[in-house]
């Protein structure tokens, strides 16, 4: 009775089903979306045997295939009959090709997808793709970022990729930040450390490092407001005060977290936040992912105008960790190449609170860290072989352009920010040791105790008639060098 | 013929094979819940989700329940897989008829495969497709 279509190509049921019992043939139309094809099988085949044939004439493995015939999905075990699949009937198919779904055609596996998506949005044109930006990060592929961040610190950064071990300095940076992340202590070392606090006091020399990034200038060009918050001087001051303070960093996310939250209420506004959101947000992630796996500032700039400028969206999400290990939502780089080593780029996932994934890890990146630098230093002592490499290395010569700088630069920063000559002194310090170093090779200041650091500090204090040299040093550290600050700690610790 | 009531049960058994058949793009499939169900009330529902959205490459699966007076009113829908969209009660998948076009203006010429068209539809609109959503396979409990 269902013996019928011999002439159809679908008609298999001589060839591929020796076991074929003693049940009529029926055939089935097995659609995808993008596909139809015709199915001759056994009445009474289980799903199992339906899905090898179907496997075979859409070059699809067993595994990948699901069916849905009226409204339920076909488990391997049930039977044809079961389900009421009766000749002429159709049957759906998805084919699960890792992440993608078949009827596109663009591209059948997650990479391939993933990087021409992210290809495209790190060749700058964040205006077609927030779309696509936002696929790959649904799927959240891992990937580094190293050489932006390098870049988007500006030659500074190229210090950072002192060894760890290895010349190539796209892994020293993941290194590092692999470190970082893994060590919220040596994070708030960093955060502590007088050249770090100083550079970020320093508004200027920060917005100029982001508006170097050509993501962020197109980011810009669009969206004025960017703009305008970076060059709010009060925003950025204010921006990087929070970056240095974690404890009031992570404050201000989740009070931005509740006024958000309280926003969403109002009616309509969740569809304003919305729109914000895919107008502004979206392009800004691409941009900052790429650029630093973080940018701190515009971010956390846009915190403080958390009533008036609803730009993100709802949150979904717990308030996020900036300390815990960083989750792999960025794309993919230019640099993707850099070995397969997993989103240890010390980005969080650019959640409500923290719009651009910023994460305090990967601020101190690029900055000189005294533990970690230690141990550089160190490796670098140790291993002659790796003076070599890192000499050799492309990043050396705007190493040692930024170093000449640097001097000019470290000048330039207290000059600008209230604590004075002290940290000057101890940046000038450092800077020091790392020429000798790099003169040397590798000789100079593995460590440095914090006296040795604050030696010009102390004397400076002991000259102004502070006489505990204990009480100096401490005072000293606390306030990471700064001599004002040191000497009303200490006046207030002294009741006189 | 517009002005003709069909009565519910041809309507149903129309359906059903029109859902048996596969007519339509392939993007949603809808069958009997119990095939011995006489009274064709309990239906399932399958949406493919929309490629180029959060919901691709997954398969959600709905409850749509087919009331007496069907198919002047309107049918009530659930999503049986966990989804995060406009309109869906986020505890328990349950469509909210009055957010949902076609539910709210319902028409007796509309059929349960228009009402799971019009939700893949809006999962590929501005405001749901990038929702995130939740881990796969999740459903809801009730």
């Amino acid at each position: 009775m269902a013996e019928q279509g011999a002439a159809d190509p679908g008609n298999n049921n001589n060839n591929n089903k020796p076991e074929d019992s003693e049940g009529t043939i029926i055939k089935v139309t097995v659609k995808t979306p993008k596909d139809k094809e015709e199915i001759a099988i056994a009445e009474d085949a289980s799903v199992t045997q339906f899905k090898e044939e179907i496997s075979k004439r859409f070059k699809a493995k067993q595994d990948q295939l699901v069916l849905i015939f009226a409204g339920k999905i076909l488990k391997d075990g049930d039977s044809l009959s079961q389900h009421g699949i009766k000749d002429g009937l159709t049957v759906h198919l998805v084919i699960k090709t890792a992440h993608k779904y078949v009827s596109d055609g663009a591209s059948t596996s997650a990479s391939s997808s993933t990087s021409t998506q992210a290809g495209s949005s790190s060749t700058s044109s964040p205006a077609a793709n927030p779309t696509s930006t936002s696929a790959p990060s649904g799927s959240a592929p891992p990937s580094t970022q190293t050489p932006n961040l390098l870049t988007g610190f500006g030659d500074l950064a190229g210090l950072a990729g002192l060894g760890m071990g290895s010349a190539n300095f796209m892994e020293l940076q993941q290194q590092m930040q692999r470190q970082l992340m893994s060590n919220p202590e040596m994070l708030s070392q960093i955060m502590e450390n007088p050249l770090v606090q100083n550079m970020m006091s320093n508004p200027d020399l920060m917005r100029q490092m982001i508006v170097a990034n050509p993501q962020m200038q197109q980011l810009m060009e669009r969206n004025p407001e960017i703009s305008h918050m970076l060059n709010n001087p009060e925003l950025m001051r204010q921006t990087m005060e929070l970056a240095r303070n974690p404890a009031m960093m992570q404050e201000m996310m989740r009070n931005q977290d509740r006024a958000l939250s309280n926003l969403e209420s109002i009616p309509g506004g969740y569809n304003a936040l919305r729109r914000m959101y895919t107008d502004i947000q979206e392009p800004m992630f691409s941009a900052a992912r790429e650029q630093f796996g973080s940018n701190p500032f515009s971010a956390l700039g846009g915190n403080s105008e958390s009533g008036a400028q609803p730009s993100r969206t709802e949150n979904r999400e717990p308030l996020p960790n900036p300390w815990g290990p960083p989750n792999s939502s960025t794309s993919s780089e230019s640099g993707t190449g850099t070995t397969g080593s997993t989103s240890t780029t010390g980005s969080t996932n650019p959640s409500v609170s923290n719009p651009l994934g910023i994460n305090p890890g990967s601020l101190g990146n690029g900055m000189f860290n005294s533990p970690g630098m230690q141990s550089l230093l160190q490796q670098i002592s140790e291993n002659p072989q790796l003076m070599q490499n890192m000499l050799s290395a492309p990043y050396m010569r705007s190493m040692m352009q930024s170093l000449a700088q640097n001097p000019e630069l470290a000048s330039q920063n207290p000059a600008s920010s209230p604590s004075s000559t002290g940290t000057n002194a101890a940046q000038q310090q450092l800077m020091q040791q790392m020429l000798q170093m790099f003169a040397g090779g590798g000789g100079g200041g593995s460590t440095q105790t914090p006296e040795m650091r604050f030696q010009t500090q102390l004397d400076q204090l002991s000259a102004m008639g502070f006489i505990n040299r204990e009480a100096n040093l401490q005072a000293l550290i606390a306030t990471g060098g700064d001599i004002n600050a040191a000497i009303e700690r200490l006046l207030g610790s002294q009741p006189s | 013929m517009s002005g003709v009531k069909v009565p519910r049960n041809f309507r149903l058994l129309e359906e059903l094979e029109e859902g048996q058949k596969g007519e339509g793009d392939g993007t949603v499939s809808w069958g009997l819940e119990d095939d011995e169900d006489m009274t064709l009330t309990r239906w399932t529902g399958m949406i493919i989700g929309p490629a180029r959205t959060n919901y691709e490459n997954r398969i959600y699966s709905l409850k749509v329940e087919c009331g007496p007076r069907y198919p002047e009113t309107a049918p009530t829908v659930r999503f049986v897989t966990k989804i995060s969209m406009n309109g869906i009660n986020n505890s328990n998948g349950t469509v909210d008829s009055r957010s949902i076009q076609v539910l709210a203006k319902w028409q007796n010429s509309y059929s349960i495969k228009i009402v799971l068209q019009e939700l893949r539809r809006l999962m590929m609109s501005k405001e749901n497709m990038k929702l995130p959503q939740p881990p796969e396979g999740q459903t809801y409990s009730t």
